[in-house]
């Protein structure tokens, strides 16, 4: 498992933001939502999210012509996915309201199913270089080990009787390391697709509640002034 | 098949339409509710409008303020539809919201709602509010005697739109007791009478005793209550404008104290400048042109006071009259020139005073005419140049006839009256030259009769130009030259009825009156034998005298022998008849009448 370098860069960008946010609201007022520093932290922070979503959706399925790591668009994903929704609760001004209200509550929701699936997905296996191992890899590697544990000990002047158990041994270690590897990996499976069942119809909600939200805000504010 | 989307999955697509419908259903069963950024406000700071106690009361009724997209319609109309006291203010500009128009134009920019049930409608700022325009500026109200910064609630303990003076009288009170309550003695206690927050009074402080008009109305109080703090103080301050003005005084006291003569209170400019103040009064043209013609730039002082200061640019002269243009023109006019003539080397007399100056400045010269009469007159010389060009020898410059021509270096020098006649009595026609100089020439009447043609055409051999009369006749040269007292009578007394021709020279000729009685018949008629033209007496006799005229005494004397007439004689003078009778008693004849008969010498021996 690779360090989590989007989450710290996150941490930093959010907690960037909270000081500038507080010193703004210390020495004018907390920034309303219809004002100007209110609209952007919420035009900003709604277009990271959207950004979020549409460009690595648009990079999980490019398949043809990649541009960049997976990880690295994953890592992406999660840093807007963070600083975007953090900008959009702070475009709130902590008012929850109607409409407006159950878009902040629907945003931290999806940003905590985010969670959630991030630490699902650090549980698939992985090689020592963070490469996730395929199933078939593994599978291949499981038959191997568990032929090599199934033979008798070979009679080997060279090899001595002790290191002979030794090698046994490790084999059978290895074997269950693999066997764990192979059913964290189908549990991971699963619950990844299921957590994508949720995750994504939430997200997709957030959207559109987001547009209606905007379209409304649009239209109470700018059209009616 | 991949999706471009991987969010388009069915449960997400199934989870949008689900939450379109949510939303549309909320909206409406809330009455568009669920697009409310938050509750109204339930604050009521005033009465209800309209049976509406607060924006709470509305409810969902979002078109109370918002109106429908795409209409006219304003929200800030929709506010002043129900605000109608605050419509009111705006329009009458009054009040607190018509003079905060001045910078704002959206009811949004200070009141919002949907903060919540408790939130205040207002939202202004009161580190930026402008409260000057409520008519009570916070330039001293800044930082609070116990420390920090004023806030609202501070002064508006109740309703922001109010002040207590006791608000005011409470702080100022505690800052110092003693000098309140003489003011409040002095000027009441409703403070906003007189403060409009400055720093002392305000617009509405009664300042009768110096009216605050025009540029004072909205100076500063300290700008005249220098220092003062106290009501003796205020009233003690000076009304006179060098009091306080006397520091920027660009005359620099050159126009005197009296400020308000020319200038008003609107300003200093526009000042209605008495220039017969100035060292430059203005008169003539000089009177109504713009101030700025000779104040270029309103430079209001360091303007010559010479023509040139103004005019040099437009100087006809090109600079040929180097000195002040004052010393020919006047401010009547340019053309109104008086150009002193006397100064240059032809001073202008008699009739060359009155010409305009192109007479002889012809082709607009001023300098270079010529100085000579011949110059310009030389077309018009009726002498066509035989009395040469010097015309001043004779002329004057009064006029052409008025001529001083000096006679007496001429041929006929003129004397007597010929001096007091005009010149054509004898230059007939003008002409000069050849005039004849005798007498006659001019004097061409017939002679009188008197002349009878006897004296030739000298007319100077007897008359002086004197007078005709008298004339000098030299009788020594006549045939009968005048001696004695026929010196002194009259040329009438012989030549009568002015008959001088063939006068006779006989004495009897004249004297024709009898001869005396002395004479008898025994005189001729030539009385030059005895008479001299000196005198009839006495006469010296010449003719025959048998006695002698020596005789004894007699010495000559006629009336000696002869006392009574020259025909008889007398001795008895000498000899008394008594004596003489006595003597001749004895002679025959004798007779004292006959003496000479005996005796023709007269001796006594005859």
């Amino acid at each position: 498992m690779g360090q989590p370098r989007e989450l710290l860069l996150a941490l930093v960008a959010v907690l960037a933001i909270s000081g500038l946010y507080a010193g703004y609201a210390n020495a004018v007022a907390v920034p309303a939502a219809s004002g100007l520093l209110g609209h952007s932290l919420g035009i900003v922070g709604f277009t990271l999210m959207l950004m979020t979503e549409t460009l690595y959706s648009l990079r999980k399925r490019a398949m043809r012509r990649p541009r960049g790591s997976m990880r690295a668009w994953l890592q992406f994903h999660i840093f807007t996915g963070i600083v975007g929704s953090y900008l959009v609760v702070l475009h709130s001004a902590w008012s929850f309201n109607g409409l407006a209200g159950w878009l902040t509550f629907m945003t931290v929701v999806v940003v905590a199913s985010g969670f959630i699936g991030r630490y699902i997905y650090t549980a698939v296996p992985r090689t020592a270089d963070g490469v996730v191992i395929e199933a078939q890899d593994l599978l291949v590697q499981l038959d191997a080990v568990r032929l090599e544990v199934s033979q008798p000990s070979p009679v080997d002047a060279s090899i001595s009787p002790v290191a002979a158990r030794s090698r046994k041994q490790a084999a059978a270690r290895r074997l269950r390391d693999l066997e764990r590897q192979m059913a964290a990996l189908r549990w991971a499976r699963r619950t990844l697709a299921t957590w994508h069942a949720i995750h994504i119809p939430l997200g997709m909600a957030l959207f559109v509640m987001a547009f209606a939200h905007i379209g409304a805000a649009v239209y109470y504010a700018t059209l009616l002034r | 098949m991949r999706r471009p989307l991987g969010c388009l999955t069915f449960s997400a697509l199934v989870a949008a339409i689900l939450v379109v419908l949510a939303v549309l259903a909320a909206a409406a069963a809330t009455g568009n509710g669920i697009f409310s950024p938050g509750q109204l406000s339930g604050v009521t700071p005033g009465g209800p409008i309209g049976g509406v106690g607060s924006h709470a009361d509305l409810g969902a009724r979002c078109d109370a303020c918002h109106a429908v997209a795409g209409s006219s319609d304003r929200m800030g109309y929709r506010c002043l539809a129900c605000h109608t006291q605050v419509r009111n203010d705006i329009e009458s500009r009054g009040g607190l919201h018509g003079r905060l128009l001045a910078t704002t134009t959206n009811c949004r920019d200070c009141h919002t709602d949907h903060r919540g049930v408790t939130a205040s409608l207002t939202l202004a700022d009161p580190r930026v509010f402008p409260h000057e325009q409520t008519g009570y500026t916070l330039g001293a109200h800044r930082l609070r005697e116990q420390g920090g910064t004023f806030g609202c609630r501070d002064c508006h303990g109740g309703s922001l739109t109010a002040l207590p003076a006791s608000t005011c009288i409470a702080c100022h009170q505690a800052l110092n007791p003693p000098a309140m309550a003489l003011h409040q003695d002095a000027f009441g206690a409703v403070c906003l009478n007189c403060h409009d927050g400055v720093e002392t009074y305000g617009k509405a402080y009664d300042h009768a005793t110096y009216p605050l008009v025009g540029g004072h109305a909205g100076a500063p109080c300290a700008a005249c209550h220098r220092g003062a703090t106290t009501p003796a103080a205020l009233r003690a301050t000076p009304t006179e404008c060098v009091a306080c003005h006397a520091a920027k005084d660009i005359h620099q006291g050159r126009l005197g104290a009296s400020c308000a003569e020319c200038h008003t209170t609107d300003g200093w400019a526009g000042a209605s400048v008495n220039h017969d103040r100035t060292r430059y009064p203005l008169v003539g043209k000089h009177v109504g042109v713009l101030c700025e013609s000779c104040h270029v730039d309103r430079h209001w002082t360091g303007i010559g006071a010479t023509c040139r200061s103004c005019h040099a640019a437009a100087d006809p002269h090109a600079g040929k009259f180097p000195g002040d243009c004052g010393a020919c023109h006047t401010a009547t006019g340019w053309k109104d020139a008086t150009f002193d003539h006397s100064k240059t080397v032809l001073p202008l007399e008699g009739a060359h005073a009155g010409p305009t100056c192109a007479a002889c400045h012809t082709n607009g010269t001023n300098v270079g005419a010529p100085t000579t009469c011949v110059g310009c007159h030389a077309a018009k010389d009726r002498h066509k140049g035989a009395l040469g060009k010097d015309c001043a020898a004779c002329h004057k410059a009064t006029t052409w006839a008025d001529v001083s021509f000096d006679h007496t270096t001429a041929a006929y020098p003129l004397t007597g009256a010929h001096l007091g006649v005009t010149c054509q009595r004898c230059h007939v026609g003008g002409v000069y030259k050849g005039t004849s100089t005798t007498c006659a020439a001019c004097h061409t009447k017939t002679k009188p009769a008197s002349h009878g043609g006897a004296f030739g055409t000298n007319c100077g051999s007897c008359h002086t130009t004197k007078a005709w009369l008298p004339a000098t006749f030299d009788h020594t040269k006549a045939a009968y030259p005048l001696t004695g007292a026929h010196l002194g009578v009259t040329c009438q007394r012989c030549h009568v009825g002015g008959v001088y021709k063939g006068t006779s020279t006989t004495c009897a000729a004249c004297h024709t009156t009898a001869k005396p009685a002395s004479h008898t018949s025994s005189f001729g008629t030539n009385c030059g034998s005895c008479h001299t033209t000196r005198a009839w007496l006495p006469a010296t006799y010449n003719g025959p005298h048998t006695f002698p005229m020596d005789h004894r005494g007699a010495g000559g004397v006629c009336s000696t022998c002869h006392p009574s007439t020259l025909a008889s004689y007398s001795c008895s003078q000498c000899h008394s008849d008594s004596s003489m009778t006595a003597k001749h008693s004895g002679v025959s004849g004798f007779s004292l009448t006959t003496c000479a008969s005996c005796h023709p010498t007269g001796r006594g021996g005859d």
